[in-house]
């Protein structure tokens, strides 16, 4: 039952029975009751015809010709009977036609009225009748009442009925069964994108494809264009832990060889010394490659964003008790609500590093400021984010050094040249840049600019 | 000063504990989350290292319900995970520093020194009330500007008093803080330091460092001069 299309096929069947039963119901009522209608008047036709045909027959009695205009009341069996009773309710005049048969007493009117009745035979034959009684004054002035009884066999009517309801069934159960085919195969027309999009899936999986292919329906083309993002996506991030891996294992070697080196001579007098730096090393390469951004390259996760005034609060938050002793006074300007597109821990990087750098940098001030940045054609904004502090600043040789290398500034503040690297390698990645300049408060100013996200293309 | 340092890898915790305790602290260690959350909530402590990346009960767990239960003690994040996103995290949890690994034990010591300090009110590691200043960095005790030799459980007493400067302190929880769990304690050992202290540091009884409160216990009595 999970299955959309059999989940709609059934819901249409049970529609369709529901619709087209009602309407069977409905359309064999009104047949039948437009039939008996109808049989109702003949009925009336007939009774008025043999108060016609009565004629006195001399012995103060009635009596009706042996011909009548209605034939059928001529021939034997035909189902349509007439009877004449007198006020004892004894039989004065049959028709031929009843020759054999006992046509119930049923109710008598009231004189001057008439009244229609479902009787049966003796057979069991289903009847109509229509009973009128009358007054019947004679020329010697004397008055008797008398009964005209016209009965209908409804045989023939209710095998009418039976033959039109067959018919109703029949074609009903036609168009029905039409309809559902004509049904499921629009669906499986309608449900094709989405097999499409599974044997697409598929064949990424087994490699033979390399993203979803852009011919779906409009309202496809959403989940297939977020498919190929998160595939994108995907596939960056294994490469760049693949890379990652890499990097890491050959870096690390020249160190390793170094300690395999210093144990050679391990009695000498600095070999701790030395070799805690080889360590320190090993430390350092390891931060850096694992510090690397989560996300994948430009312009690829929309899918997530980031609250950046409460990553910033939390932030500060943190850092106040990391430099209590030195309480820098932090300033924030970030406009209310607004997001980053991008990771989490991405961002917390970026915002993390610059703000632990300028605490340590500082001498009272740290500033931190984040605006979108909005351009053409745009569909989410970027950043800019910066950060400035009051401490000594960065000379700019220095800071040509630290964003072409990343390497570190000053060994005495250990982590500060790993902290920009990792940033600049962050920004990087969604299609941003880093930049040193002159802050306002007379220390560095470190901003990082993410462009607004314009498409959401594949490469 | 009793610290609580819950690790599960052994080397890392019993280096941590044995130069600790080369430091002069009493220190109670727990290999696990679940042990290290008991020894959290029960013990008297003045300060817990927690590693991040426990067995059982995670470290950030251990902080957030030492923190609900409303202990104040300073708390020393050791982690091996470098994001930010993880040291956020600790810290918003309650932590109050954190030391990535691997570290130089140095590191270490001089986190928990300055949290200390921090938790007794002291802004740096150099602590002067009136005469006395002391320089927890140095572990040096200076009484009008001059060197007082002091033995190290004599330190250990001075330190823990004047840290908690203008707090009364008493017999039972000097014994607790100072000596290790194993140690035989005698409160008459403390009374004997004291007044060795006393003759130390004034020894014409002029300034008196140290106020006996009878039956309460000892208060370091001077006023700090803060000037930052």
């Amino acid at each position: 039952m999970y299955s959309l299309s059999s989940r709609l096929l059934i819901s249409v069947s049970v529609l369709l029975l529901l619709f087209f039963g009602a309407t069977v119901a409905v359309l064999n009522t009104a047949f039948s009751e437009a039939g008996e209608q109808a049989r109702r008047d003949i009925l009336d036709g007939q009774v008025i015809g043999l108060l016609a045909a009565a004629e006195p027959d001399g012995n103060a009695d009635l009596a009706l010709p042996d011909k009548l205009r209605e034939p059928r009341f001529g021939q034997i069996g035909s189902g349509l009977y007439g009877e004449l009773r007198n006020a004892e309710g004894l039989v004065v005049w049959r028709s031929r036609s009843a020759l054999g048969l006992e046509i119930p007493d049923g109710t008598v009117p009231a004189v001057g009225t008439q009244l229609f009745a479902r009787e049966t035979l003796a057979d069991d034959t289903p009847l109509l009748t229509l009973s009128l009684a009358v007054d019947w004054e004679f020329d010697d002035g004397t008055s008797k009442t008398y009964v005209f009884k016209v009965a209908e066999s409804l045989d023939s009517f209710n095998a009418q009925v039976a033959g039109f309801r067959g018919k109703l069934y029949r074609w009903f159960a036609g168009v029905a069964a039409t309809m559902l085919l004509a049904f499921s195969l629009l669906l499986r027309g309608l449900m094709k994108p989405l097999r499409k999009i599974e044997t697409e899936i598929g064949e990424i999986e087994a490699g033979s494809r390399v993203s979803l292919s852009d011919h779906f329906p409009t309202e496809l083309q959403g989940v297939a264009r977020n498919m190929n993002l998160l595939i994108d996506s995907e596939r960056a991030r294994s490469d760049r832990y693949r890379v990652t891996l890499d990097n890491l294992a050959h870096s690390l070697k020249t160190p390793l060889a170094a300690m395999r080196a210093l144990l050679g001579d391990r009695k000498s007098r600095q070999f701790g010394d030395r070799f805690n730096e080889q360590i320190d090393r090993m430390d350092e390469i390891v931060r850096y490659q694992l510090r690397k951004p989560a996300a994948a390259a430009a312009d690829k996760p929309v899918l997530q964003s980031v609250h950046i005034e409460k990553e910033v609060t939390r932030l500060i938050e943190g850092l106040k008790k990391v430099y209590h002793d030195k309480g820098p006074e932090f300033e924030v300007s970030i406009e209310p609500g607004m997001r980053f597109r991008g990771d989490t821990g991405d961002f917390l990087e970026v915002a993390g590093n610059l703000l632990d750098n300028a605490c340590k940098w500082c001498e009272q001030k740290v500033r931190i400021s984040a605006v979108p940045s909005v351009g053409a054609s745009a569909i989410a904004s970027g950043m800019v984010l910066s950060v400035s502090d009051d401490g000594p600043g960065i000379p700019p040789v220095a800071a040509d050094a630290l964003l072409q290398r990343g390497m570190r500034l000053d060994e005495a503040t250990p982590g500060h040249g790993i902290g920009l690297a990792v940033v600049k390698d962050i920004a990087r990645s969604y299609g941003g840049q880093l930049s040193i300049q002159e802050s306002k408060l007379g220390g560095a100013e470190i901003t990082v600019s993410i462009p607004p996200l314009t498409s959401a293309k594949s490469d | 000063m009793r610290l609580l340092v819950i690790e599960d890898d052994v080397t890392l915790r019993e280096t941590l504990t044995q130069k600790l305790g080369d430091e002069g602290f009493a220190v109670e260690q727990a290999a696990d989350g679940t042990e290290g959350l008991y020894f959290a909530q029960e013990y008297p402590i003045d300060l817990a290292i927690i590693d991040l990346g426990l067995p059982g009960i995670s470290g950030l767990d251990i902080i957030r319900q030492v923190r609900a239960d409303g202990k104040t003690y300073p708390i020393l994040i050791l982690t091996a995970r470098d994001r930010w996103e993880d040291k956020v995290d600790g810290l918003s949890a309650g932590a109050d520093d954190y030391v990535v690994k691997p570290f130089h034990f140095e590191e270490v010591s001089a986190r928990v020194n300055a949290l200390l300090r921090r938790s007794g009110g002291w802004a740096s590691s150099q602590l002067d009330a009136g005469p006395v200043s002391l320089d927890m960095s140095r572990q040096e005790l200076k009484v009008s500007d001059e060197a007082i030799e002091l033995t190290s459980f004599e330190y250990k007493i001075i330190e823990y008093l004047m840290v908690r400067a203008g707090q009364v302190i008493s017999k039972a929880e000097l014994t607790d803080r100072l000596y290790d769990q194993d140690f035989e304690r005698d409160s008459n050992v403390i009374e004997v330091f004291i007044g060795r202290l006393r003759k130390k540091m004034d020894p014409d009884n002029s300034i008196k460092p140290i106020e006996t409160l009878r039956g309460r216990g000892y208060r370091f009595a001077l006023e700090r001069n803060q000037s930052g």
